[in-house]
């Protein structure tokens, strides 16, 4: 049997709350407050109680889609990939680098958010990029 | 943040104006009353009576957009009764002369009649604020989402500058942010204007360092926002979108624009962890792992730098957000890989050296790191203008109050307001599935004032049908006086009830862009069974 | 104490034990075992507490033959007894590794979480019910100043569940505190006092005064204080203290069918004020 406590960060408001994830033979099974974190100290909200509750959900994308004829079908990495890049290539072509956009998040890590706007600034070549803290 | 969130136990008042701290940012209300059980002056301003407001000196309602003119009004109190601080005035800003003689001109009448709020209360609010030191600022979206959402925030900064409460311990003005790396999202250059690090695009110094290091050119004039790639979608100028980790079918402010806008996408590919309903539409979706299938760091309102840890494999085949653009820069022919996020975070630090510098991960530890922190032995910065501003002397802008751009008429005589409820967090996706979050609240709801109610023969919980010249959404009812009268509110959770059917695209704060979330006119009215 | 873990872990005498360690600087719950002795290295010891118990449980009931060694305070060692007479947990398969605590004249130099906390500020000395202070005191108060203290206090209330989410001795699949008969939901403050009077009557015959909810709350409600009261009441009344023997209190504060009733979710505000008048004697 796994039995661990791994620290960690709240996933939702912006006050980045320290939590740690129980997590029982690679399921997580609760959350509790991190108590010697400097932003909350042992405490959390409902939220911040609940975090884990989304991860396995049974509804969560175990595989990437791609839509045919109107409906999605599971594909390979690889299909998935090759389809995204040669269609955002074939409109760059034709309609310039400018005519893509690329939404990030306010859910995805600094890391992620750099490799993102690296992605839409290199590979595509466009400045149109922006997320949802404006919303 | 200008400081952070533990200090403000140290503060003597703390301001809270269009934040529901209690039910938004809880652990941040949890700071505010400590402050206020050691005895600091609480007030609190905002058009819904919040729960905050309990336990303030001083809690009123303002009407809908008018933050300036209250904020203005309170100014007007402190620089006649000589309340400002004028040595700080003098040492550290500028632009004074022409800041004072434009608050001069809101004077209690007029601002007891712009904002309903009486005048005796301004002044005691104005007292309140100066007199007692430091004092902090503290707001959210009530300040933002606003045609004039940029002014307020000027406005905001104003009343900090006056009373000399920037740059000091216990003070400031701390925007509190509402999802949790919407800070790092901003740091890391995820703006159309911007390079990581808040290095402007135009630069062309910024344009070659970037363009140097990653090997490509970087394209020179600014993208565009979101509010402008829908316009551009119905122009049909803007072919594909690729949305990562966002739900716009149900956060941006016009619904029915953006559904329609989106129809006329060529190609859209969705990056996230459930089927969102903008998942649903679109040609490829790629799986992505949740955050606590991963590595990482967050970076929270108090610009402190986090380190997430992953703590279950990813399920089935879904893979980080990092490796996914990996692969397909790859596969556009521009090479991106990486060991790992920490060898991302070194090329962060080595791009945006006066933020993140010295920042690396083994020294970011449980407690993360505040910045600006640009080299490895550097401790972080818990409170940012401590000696001087970023640009040198501290400015005072002279902002006028202006009518929303809804104001309401005989066919919509509501004003709505839109916002977050506490068990559950933007637009659904992770909490809604949560038995314990969902059993706090399952559905959306229309708070609305009781004699209101009444008016239109509406009781508890029964159906109302809300609409604006947009479109319209029925919910059941909330009576309540938390509102005042002649306004609505709707959270921004549910899908089914879709509060962004009703607000609009196009009116939003011509600089920043944020649309005005915080006020609409709509008809209410009951709903035919 | 690190060598006694080591020793048991060698000899088989427990398979997994149940500690703290550090990690970055930060004591987490660990849990040790054989085949990682050198994660002893980090074994630490502090004033912070987690419920270990309610983890204790989790792995316990996930393997039924796993023998789990525990690190226990005196807290621990009362909600242990408490959870073995309400039958949630095996006691035979836990083994606690006894670390003395709880201060007393007998106990000096204790590091405990609970000793330290936020100063009672000016304000909460006026308005509200400052921390950790003996009920007697409280009880100089009169009924009318008590009850504004009290609600000075319960109406800053965020509903996390915090309270009873960190509590060793709160478990139940369906709490009644989120039953939307019951209560109002969507809305803070919780309703006050209700919320918590029903709360702290659940906690009379079970509540072993550790104060890892009032630890827990972001709003520094003295809860301890609350449920001690309870539990000076259950002393009173029925003799029984948590936590000293592991058989569980058969009646509460509440008749029998009041409590039926109050668990069938027939609730009356008045039943429940019944039980507070009765509870602030
Ligand atoms: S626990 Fe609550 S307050 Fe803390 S980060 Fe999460 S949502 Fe925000
Ligand atoms: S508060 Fe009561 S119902 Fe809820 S878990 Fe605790 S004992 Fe059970
Ligand atoms: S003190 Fe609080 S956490 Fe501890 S047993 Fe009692 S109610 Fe539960
Ligand atoms: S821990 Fe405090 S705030 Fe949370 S539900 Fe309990 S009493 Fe309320």
């Amino acid at each position: 049997m796994d039995y661990k406590l791994v620290p960690s960060v709240c996933p939702y408001c912006g006050t980045g709350c320290g939590i740690l994830y129980k997590v029982l033979n690679d399921r997580i099974t609760g959350v509790l407050p991190l108590k010697s974190h400097p932003v909350n100290e042992g405490k959390l909200c409902i939220k911040g109680w609940n975090a884990h509750a989304y991860v396995h959900h049974p509804l969560r994308l175990k595989a990437p889609l791609l839509k045919t004829e109107g409906r999605f079908h599971k594909v390979s990495w690889d299909r998935a990939i090759r389809t995204t890049a040669d269609r955002l290539g074939d409109i760059r072509e034709k309609h310039g680098p400018d005519a893509i956009g690329v939404l990030v998040s306010a859910k995805i890590t600094n890391e992620e958010n750099f490799l993102a706007q690296k992605f839409a600034r290199t590979a595509l070549g466009t400045n149109n990029i922006d997320h949802c803290a404006r919303l | 943040m200008t400081n952070s969130i533990a200090e403000m136990e140290e503060s003597a008042c703390l301001f809270v104006i269009g934040s529901n701290t209690t039910e938004c940012h809880p652990l941040i209300a949890t700071r505010v009353l400590r402050a206020r059980e050691k005895g600091a002056a609480l007030v609190v301003a905002d058009p819904r009576r919040i729960h905050l407001g309990l336990y303030a000196d001083v809690a009123v309602q303002h009407r809908l957009g008018t933050d300036i003119a209250l904020l203005n009004g309170m100014m007007y109190h402190i620089l006649v009764n000589n309340w400002h601080d004028a040595a700080y005035i003098r040492a550290r800003t500028e632009g004074f002369q022409e800041f004072s003689e434009s608050v001069l001109a809101y004077t209690p009448e007029r601002v007891e009649a712009l904002t309903g709020v009486p005048a005796g209360a301004v002044e005691e609010m104005a007292r309140l604020y100066a007199k007692s030191k430091p004092a902090s600022i503290l707001y959210a979206m009530g300040i933002t989402q606003h045609t004039t959402g940029v002014d307020n925030v000027k406005a905001v900064c104003n009343l900090a500058l006056l009373c000399g409460n920037v740059g000091v311990r216990g003070g400031g003005v701390n925007p509190l942010r509402g999802q949790n790396n919407v800070q790092g999202a901003c740091d890391m250059g995820g703006l159309p204007n911007v390079l990581p690090g808040y290095q402007p695009v135009t630069d062309a110094e910024v344009r070659g360092r970037f363009a140097e290091a990653w090997g490509v050119p970087i394209p020179p004039q600014p993208g565009l926002t979101i509010t402008e790639m829908a316009q551009a979608m119905m122009d049909g100028k803007l072919k594909a979108l690729y949305v990562i980790g966002e739900n716009p079918r149900l956060s941006d402010p016009d619904w029915n624009h953006l559904r329609h806008a989106m129809k006329r996408l060529e190609f859209l590919v969705v990056q996230d962890i459930f089927l969102s309903e903008t998942a649903q539409v679109a040609d490829v979706v790629l799986a992505a792992a949740s955050c606590a299938e991963k590595d990482g760091t967050f970076t929270n309102s108090e610009r402190r730098c986090l380190r997430i840890r992953q703590a279950v494999e990813p399920v089935g085949e879904s893979l980080p957000d990092w490796r996914i653009f990996c692969l397909l820069s790859q596969a556009m022919g521009v090479p991106m890989d990486y060991n790992g996020p920490h060898e991302i975070m070194d090329e962060i630090a080595s791009l945006a050296p006066k933020l993140y510098g010295g920042i690396r991960y083994d020294r970011l530890g449980i407690d993360g790191i505040q910045w600006p922190c640009p080299a490895p032995d550097h401790p972080g910065t818990p409170f940012l203008h401590k000696d001087r501003f970023s640009r040198g002397l501290g400015k005072f802008h002279a902002v006028e109050h202006r009518d929303p751009a809804e104001l309401p008429s005989a066919e919509t005589p509501f004003q709505l307001t839109t916002g977050r409820m506490f068990a559950h967090y933007h637009t659904g996706t992770m909490t809604r599935i949560s038995q314990r979050l969902d059993a706090e609240q399952r559905e959306g709801y229309v708070e609305i004032h009781p004699e209101d109610a009444r008016e239109l023969g509406i009781r508890e919980g029964e159906l109302v049908r809300v609409s604006s010249r947009r479109g319209e959404m029925e919910a059941p009812a909330r009576l309540t006086r938390r509102v005042r009268r002649g306004t609505i509110f709707v959270p921004i959770h549910f899908g089914e009830s879709p509060a962004n059917i009703l607000t609009s695209a196009e009116a939003f704060d011509p600089l920043a862009k944020i649309p005005e979330f915080k006020v609409s006119a709509v008809a209410v009215s009951k709903a035919l069974q | 104490m690190r060598k006694t873990v080591q020793q048991w872990l060698e000899e088989g005498i427990v398979d997994l034990f149940l500690g703290y360690r550090a990690v970055e600087g930060h004591p987490i719950p660990w849990v040790f075992r054989k085949d990682a002795l050198h994660e002893l290295e980090a074994f630490r010891e502090g004033p912070y507490r987690y419920p270990l118990e309610k983890l204790a449980v989790e792995i316990l009931r996930e393997d039924p033959r796993v023998r789990l060694g525990l690190l226990a305070r005196s807290c621990t060692e009362r909600a242990v007894t408490v959870l073995q007479a309400l039958h949630a947990l095996d006691r035979e398969r836990l083994i606690l590794l006894q670390e003395p605590c709880c201060p007393s004249p007998l106990h000096r130099g204790v590091v405990c979480s609970s000793l330290a906390g936020p100063e009672n500020g000016s304000q909460k000395r006026r308005d509200g019910i400052p921390r950790g202070r003996p009920l007697e005191e409280l009880e100089t108060w009169e009924a009318d100043e008590r009850f504004s203290r009290w609600m000075h206090e319960l109406e800053k209330c965020l509903k996390c569940y915090g309270c009873r989410d960190v509590c060793p001795v709160c478990f139940c699949d369906q709490c009644t505190l989120q039953d939307p008969e019951l209560f109002e939901t969507g809305s803070l403050p919780a309703e006050a006092p209700h919320f918590h009077l029903v709360r702290a009557v659940h906690m009379a015959g079970r509540c072993v005064d550790c104060g890892l909810c009032e630890e827990a709350c972001p709003v520094d409600i003295p809860l301890r204080t609350l449920y001690r009261k309870v539990g000076a009441l259950v002393r009173d009344l029925y003799g029984y203290v948590p936590g000293h023997e592991p058989v569980p209190l058969l009646w509460g504060p509440l008749g029998d069918g009041e409590l039926e009733r109050l668990v069938a979710g027939e609730r009356s505000r008045e039943m429940v004020w019944e039980a507070v008048r009765r509870c602030s004697g």
